[in-house]
């Protein structure tokens, strides 16, 4: 098989870079729900300054293409005197474009949370936090599974883009595979589906566990 | 005068990018749109054998990034079928292409969404296929598609700040050569980021206009 035959010589390269593309994508998903779940936590505030900070970032983050935010990370950091590696930037800049994704999504998983139950904890005689971080978030996060899987998705295509800034994930390393072996469809074209297979995936994943966290819904 | 300054020219410079951009992202949305369009209109009319190409390649499209295709529309395609290719026309092809499997997801459930029993119900006062298509699908396939469709658009121009890598000189690469030549990455990307955040804002604000405007003949009016 010819495409085979390509990239059979560079499958280590190759799989370096796939691990690369994994680690940047895990650390930003961490990064990303954190850096979401506080900025949901803030756009539901009460206070109207820690809200209107929040709804800034959200709103600037997702109209920006993530290339010219990259760009700004990567090429502005060191003016400000903070040296570190393209690996990290990239890295960085998922994380705040993810986050300003992921808090719309416990937002609206928020918004969902019944004032019943938050009236019943109060009530109860939880504080403040403890209501946001032991009532409202596990019901929130339980709704916004499918959707959460979704931007996590697109953290994946985009973790791409690393490449632009000398990242040698997997599209990094497949575009230096394919300088090297001339053969350009067949290398892009197996990286096409390397990449499709990889989020249909986790688009998996993500049902199983919107499943399992909400089986007892379902009745019967 | 040092060549590392800020010139007039480099604004008119700005506006030749974002017209490069803006061209692109209208002439690649109008051809995605066009053909997302035939294809839910192929797709639900269950001709033999295109379904499962249409899901297939669709779902390729939306499952990976676009920066792959583009590098395989630039560089793969030219080398395989040894034809020439430049940066716009690649561009092009990979960005309407991908506007069209989005678009397309829309429109199919644009289509589903509308009740069988109205189908049915035109059948029976004697319209025919194209009829049925044309005055009861259609007008409220397009009220309930324009919100999530607004919503791609606005991603998809975005999107268009990537064929900058395989040399476009679109507004990002306008970007890239002012950081380059005056080494001022704050000042030159928050300035290309302004741009692209009003680009955006504006294009969201016209789709909630059309929107509204589409919906006035769903909603309830009284009697």
């Amino acid at each position: 098989m010819r495409f085979w035959r390509v990239i059979e010589p560079h499958i280590g390269f190759l799989l370096q870079g796939f691990a690369l593309t994994i680690a940047a994508c895990l650390l930003a998903i961490v990064g990303a729900v954190l850096l979401g779940a506080l900025t949901a936590s803030m756009r539901s505030s009460g206070n109207r300054w820690v809200r209107g900070a929040a709804n800034a970032y959200g709103d600037v983050f997702r109209n920006v293409p993530f290339l010219v935010q990259l760009f700004f990370f990567f090429y502005g950091l060191p003016e400000l005197g903070i040296y570190i590696g393209a690996f990290e930037t990239g890295v960085i800049a998922m994380s705040i474009a993810g986050g300003a994704f992921v808090s719309d999504v416990i937002l609206s998983g928020i918004m969902t949370v019944d004032t019943g139950v938050i009236d019943a904890a109060k009530v109860s005689g939880l504080n403040r936090v403890k209501i946001f971080t032991r009532i409202v978030l596990p019901i929130a996060l339980r709704v916004s599974v499918r959707p959460m899987g979704s931007v996590l998705i697109n953290l994946v295509l985009t973790s791409s883009i690393l490449s632009t800034i000398t990242v040698n994930e997997l599209t990094g390393a497949a575009k230096i595979v394919a300088a090297t072996t001339f053969k350009p469809f067949e290398v892009y074209a197996v990286l096409l589906v390397l990449y499709a297979s990889l989020t249909t995936l986790l688009s998996f994943a993500i049902s199983a566990t919107h499943r399992r966290l909400n089986r007892f819904m379902m009745g019967g | 005068m040092r060549y590392a300054d800020f010139t007039p020219y480099d604004i008119v410079l700005l506006l030749q990018g974002l017209g490069v951009t803006l061209a692109l992202f209208i002439g690649t949305t109008l051809i995605g749109l066009a053909i997302g369009l035939l294809l839910a209109v192929v797709h639900h009319y269950r001709i033999p054998g295109c379904r499962p190409v249409i899901v297939l390649v669709t779902e390729a499209l939306k499952n990976s990034p676009v920066l792959v295709q583009l590098f395989l529309v630039f560089f793969g395609i030219p080398a395989f079928l040894h034809i020439r290719m430049t940066p716009v026309e690649a561009a092009t092809l990979t960005i309407s292409l991908n506007t069209a499997a989005f678009a397309f997801v829309v429109f199919r459930s644009g289509i589903e969404s509308i009740d069988r029993d109205q189908i049915e119900a035109a059948k029976v006062f004697g319209l025919d296929r194209s009829q049925i298509l044309r005055f009861v699908i259609a007008p409220q396939a397009a009220a309930f598609s324009v919100g999530p469709l607004v919503g791609i658009l606005v991603n998809q121009l975005q999107v268009t700040s990537l064929i900058s890598v395989i040399g476009v000189f679109d507004l990002t690469k306008i970007g890239n050569i002012l950081n380059l030549r005056t080494l001022q990455p704050f000042i030159v990307w928050a300035v290309i980021g302004l741009i692209y955040y009003l680009a955006a804002k504006t294009l969201a604000l016209a789709g909630s206009r059309v929107e509204a405007a589409l919906r006035k003949s769903v909603k309830w009016g009284g009697i």
